[in-house]
């Protein structure tokens, strides 16, 4: 880490010399400055050499028949590809539970994240302390909360059915993690009620950096509560949107833990999700190159989403 | 009647999530049989035996230091050169800027599970098995992805005339970064700090795949081993997890002063 | 306010770069340090951890020159995390294994060293240890003794004056006498049930020892009518209510929990489970049972085993002769029975002395005549998660025919 703190002396020193301020001219297209990469080497050598090399090794096995544990291995070319894509219902049943339990994340987390991020947005006492309990999910590990949520979909023994069988509404009562049908939206329920509360903090931080004045201003005009949201806070708040719904979608995608801990991808493959099934293929099957290869797929899938999302929300014309 | 509305809907959010977490609490003061005979409801009795088991397990504190130390090293790190790149993306030409913040947020749509044995054999390959900068490397590495996706979000939206202002000052790019950048930016900075934190203190991935001896294991790992086959000593377990989830409280609640901080910055022009 | 976040970024920095340096010094220390041998014992069993460490310090106690480290993963990313090591030949001196599709996949990757000519295989029960075997050669010890069938209450069938059933019509009436007691006749878990109860649901019905592995060849099929028969008669069951409500919905811990409530009569697990009811409550007295899916002539097979906890020796590693004393250590019979009566558990181990009223239950069963679990005669898993499949889906309401074409459907992917 020394290494960055006297790079930073070495760039500060560069910035006085003739080549760097003429690159600084009135040009509407700005110049690259070469002192940004050194800011960005560091990070990007971490990156490359602990994160990127190694699952760009594990793509090029996507080519192979590698079983995960042995030597050797042959180079199958696409027939991974193939065999995913045209033979093996499994892996479509899973993209379809995937885009069933994102969908359902993404409209609940998104909409209740910032519905309460704007009655908690002021750094009153009392909001400050309703964040803090709101964040709570998020920091207990994910297998307590595995634990707590098959016993409260318990059928026998939960408290879900029993208490809507108190208040006579039993035939509400559902088998919450056995019935195909539902698992996997009490799963997505598990999973937007552990992380609203951490996507929130992403609009509680972008609502803190809109002005007050503009609020004031148009508090001025008589604005009603609709439009002011209408015409400041959520332009203005465009871009924590994205972020928490890139966010949301990526994270839901790649949701692991808490299906593995409460379902295991069952009954009969009704909550198997994309990251349960590479899993499974890789760690249970031994079909480590299989399962490279559905994880190219899966992550062109959420690239596509990701950048479709960015699209739709048109952040992209603002500036970089 | 609104301010009452809005307390309501406050008060029953913050039930939802609370009733489900007590349970967690409960739990850590009852034994395994009290557990599955009454698995939410109130304990029979306030005891402290299994915070105390837990406590007598020799290695505790050892463990606990060594989740500090990979924690606070990894979140540092990642905030320091998130920032950096971040900056950087947002100062380079669009073109550049996109093509480095695609590089980047590439990696948080990588599956968790697909690059773990190739790290493994780098960092065996490197000598950095069973140490902690082995797992600091990676979780860093692993983390600058969504870091430096939350902060270009975040930084896109600071006014340009500020930074104009401390060019024509004559400020070079490391200055404009550090003191008006990063001060602008710590409501940003202060939500991927404590993202970083809950992810790198909670993370049993890469602990589990590369620590192997008790003097670098992390809490996480300590905990797995009431986790059994068939038996599960979760009362013990959520211990371990109410004990391990303090340290993210302080942390919120330190990083919870950075919010007002930064609203205080945003509005000083 | 900046400065001191710039304070604490530095000052957590230069943490972590002292840190790096000693981290790396812990290791050099470790390797100096050569005339003390280090391996590392890599398992699954988290509830055995304790009785371990007792073992552990004994072993290390007879053998100075000799430190065990030992690694506790959880079951269902157990060779996630012990692949790499396996493939490293760091952090796997002696591991654990379960037979079937896992062995297969991992002795076919020469994981294993041989261990045939070791002196402590003549402890243990020749025909118990054949699951790590290949070609001949003994590549892993199975060290535990598990029965995959049904644990029942002892005390509600006396209160009722059941018998044990021994056949499907018995099983049957003793169910309904159970349900009209008002007990849950079967407890299913949804989770583990499925791949364990059809072991004894197919043991009598189908044609051959060997159909299981034949289905792999191609010689037999899931759409045959053994198969299909055994699909039926657990939707039988599903249909006349005796399973708890919601089998698919509860895990293993809710339908442990009701058993251990004495709120069910049979519960549709193992002979492990055992010892974590005894836990729960202390005086159920518990024995085992097979669903007899036939007449009592029919009869082949009274029950199910498992030889599992397949212990092992990492071909790559460096300290093979420490491992396999270590191995041999825990086929000590005392060291034997030290594990068995402190765990719960059966041992593959000829004379072990049992002392707790589970274990001493489950011994009666090593002389009867029980078949090898069915399902890890499967190499390939895939096909065994059709057939679980296939049980969750009879359960689910789809017709026994359907859910079997379906399962063989999946069958012929994975031969192909």
């Amino acid at each position: 880490m020394q290494s960055n703190n006297s790079a930073g002396k070495v760039i500060e020193s560069n910035l006085g010399t003739p080549p760097y301020s003429s690159l600084q001219t009135k040009t509407k297209k700005r110049k690259v400055n070469t002192v940004l990469f050194w800011f960005i080497l560091p990070g990007f050598l971490i990156y490359s050499i602990f994160y990127a090399g190694p699952t760009v090794f594990a793509l090029y096995l996507s080519f192979t028949d590698w079983n995960g544990v042995a030597d050797a291995y042959n180079f199958v070319g696409l027939s991974n590809y193939k065999e995913l894509l045209t033979d093996s219902p499994i892996f479509t049943q899973s993209l379809g539970n995937n885009l069933k339990f994102t969908l359902t994340v993404l409209i609940f987390q998104t909409i209740l994240s910032l519905f309460f991020a704007i009655l908690v947005a002021k750094n009153s006492k009392k909001n400050v302390f309703f964040r803090a309990i709101f964040f709570f999910p998020t920091i207990v590990a994910s297998v307590s909360i595995a634990f707590i949520w098959t016993f409260m979909y318990d059928p026998n023994i939960g408290v879900i059915n029993s208490l809507l069988n108190k208040v006579g509404l039993e035939q509400l009562g559902q088998s919450w993690l056995g019935n195909q049908k539902i698992a996997i939206y009490s799963l997505a329920f598990v999973q937007f009620w552990a992380h609203t509360g951490q996507v929130l903090i992403i609009f509680v931080a972008g609502l803190q950096a809109i002005p007050k004045e503009l609020y004031e201003a148009i508090s001025l005009e008589g604005a009603t509560k609709w439009q002011t949201f209408r015409h400041i806070t959520w332009p203005l708040l465009a871009p924590s949107a994205t972020i928490v719904i890139a966010y949301t979608t990526i994270q839901s995608f790649k949701a692991f833990d808490l299906v593995i801990a409460m379902t295991g991808g069952g009954p009969s493959h009704s909550t198997e999700i994309l990251s349960t099934f590479l899993y499974h293929e890789a760690f249970t099957n031994f079909r480590f190159g299989y399962s490279s290869a559905a994880s190219v797929i899966f992550m062109i899938i959420i690239a596509v989403i990701t950048v479709l999302q960015f699209k739709l929300l048109k952040s992209d014309d603002v500036k970089y | 009647m609104k301010g009452l509305s809005k307390n309501t809907l406050l008060i029953i959010y913050a039930a939802i999530v609370l009733l489900p977490f007590s349970m967690v609490l409960f739990t850590t003061f009852k034994t395994t049989p009290e557990l599955y005979r009454n698995p939410l409801g109130l304990p029979d009795s306030w005891s402290l035996t299994n915070y105390q088991d837990l406590f007598m397990k020799e290695s505790m504190s050892t463990y606990f230091m060594n989740s500090i130390i990979v924690t606070l090293s990894s979140v540092a790190i990642i905030i320091f050169l998130s920032s950096l790149i971040a900056y950087a993306i947002f100062r380079l030409p669009k073109k550049i800027g996109y093509i480095l913040f695609g590089f980047f947020v590439v990696g948080m749509m990588v599956p968790t599970q697909v690059n773990m044995i190739p790290i493994y054999l780098l960092i065996n390959k490197l000598g950095l098995l069973d140490t902690r900068l082995g797992v600091i490397l990676v979780t860093v590495g692993s983390l600058i992805p969504i870091a430096v996706f939350i902060l270009t979000g975040f930084m896109k939206t600071l006014p340009e005339e500020l930074i104009e202002a401390a060019k024509i000052d004559g400020a070079g790019e490391w200055k404009i970064y550090s003191k008006v950048v990063v001060p602008l930016s710590l409501p940003s900075i202060a939500t991927v700090t404590i993202f970083a934190f809950v992810i790198v203190w909670n993370d049993l991935l890469y602990p589990l795949l590369l620590l192997k001896s008790t003097e670098v294991k992390t809490l996480p790992i300590a905990l797995l081993s009431f986790q059994g086959q068939y038996l599960t000593n979760y009362p013990m377990i959520f211990s371990g997890v109410i004990i391990a989830s303090i340290p993210m409280i302080l942390a919120y609640i330190f990083m919870q002063r950075y919010f007002i901080a930064g609203m205080t910055a945003g509005s000083i022009k | 306010m900046k400065r001191k976040l710039a304070l604490i970024l530095t000052l957590a920095m230069v943490l972590s770069l002292a840190l790096a340096g000693c981290s790396s010094k812990d290791s050099s220390t470790d390797a100096k340090d050569s005339a003390k041998h280090t391996i590392t014992f890599l398992h699954w069993r988290g509830e055995d951890t304790e009785v371990f460490n007792k073992i552990i310090a004994e072993f290390e106690k007879a053998n100075p020159d000799i430190k065990v480290e030992m690694n506790v993963l959880p079951s269902d990313s157990y060779i996630a995390n012990a692949s790499a090591t396996l493939l490293s030949g760091k952090g796997s001196d002696v591991f654990a294994s379960f037979p079937g599709s896992q062995f297969e996949a991992l002795q076919d990757s020469g994981v294993y060293a041989d261990l045939s000519n070791e002196s402590f295989l003549s402890k243990f029960s020749e025909s118990l240890i054949e699951a790590g075997k290949s070609d001949g050669k003994q590549l892993a010890v199975p060290y535990q003794l598990v029965y995959n069938i049904p644990v029942y209450n002892k005390g509600i069938f006396k209160k009722l004056n059941l018998d044990v059933p021994k056949d499907w019509n018995s099983f049957l009436k003793v169910s309904k006498t159970l349900k009209d007691n008002g007990y849950d006749p079967i407890l299913f878990a949804g989770d583990v049930s499925p791949s364990q109860f059809i072991n004894p649901m197919v043991m009598n019905n189908e044609p051959t020892d060997d159909a299981f592995p034949k289905l792999e060849t191609g010689e037999e099929k899931l759409t045959n009518d053994w198969f299909v028969k055994t699909l039926s008669q657990i939707k039988e069951l599903n249909d006349k209510g005796y399973f708890q409500k919601d089998p698919l919905g509860t895990k293993k811990e809710g339908a442990a929990a009701l058993f251990a409530q004495e709120k069910g009569a049979i519960l549709a697990l193992g002979s492990y489970m055992m010892s974590a009811v005894k836990q729960q409550n202390p005086n159920i007295e518990q024995g085992l049972l097979s669903p007899i899916t036939v007449d009592a002539s029919q009869m082949k097979y009274e029950g199910i085993h498992t030889a599992t906890f397949m212990l092992g020796v990492n071909a790559k590693s460096k300290n093979q002769a420490e491992a396999k004393k270590f191995i041999e250590f825990l086929t000590d019979p005392k060291i034997a029975a030290e594990y068995a009566n402190g765990t719960g558990q059966m041992l593959t181990l000829k004379d072990v002395k049992y002392d707790s009223p589970e274990l001493t239950e489950s011994a009666k069963w090593l002389d009867k005549k029980t078949l090898f679990q069915p399902r890890y005669t499967l190499k390939k898993e895939q096909v065994s998660k059709a057939i679980e499949t296939a049980v969750q889906d009879v359960l689910s309401g789809v017709e026994p025919e359907k859910a079997a074409k379906k399962a063989q459907e999946e069958v012929d992917r994975a031969i192909k």
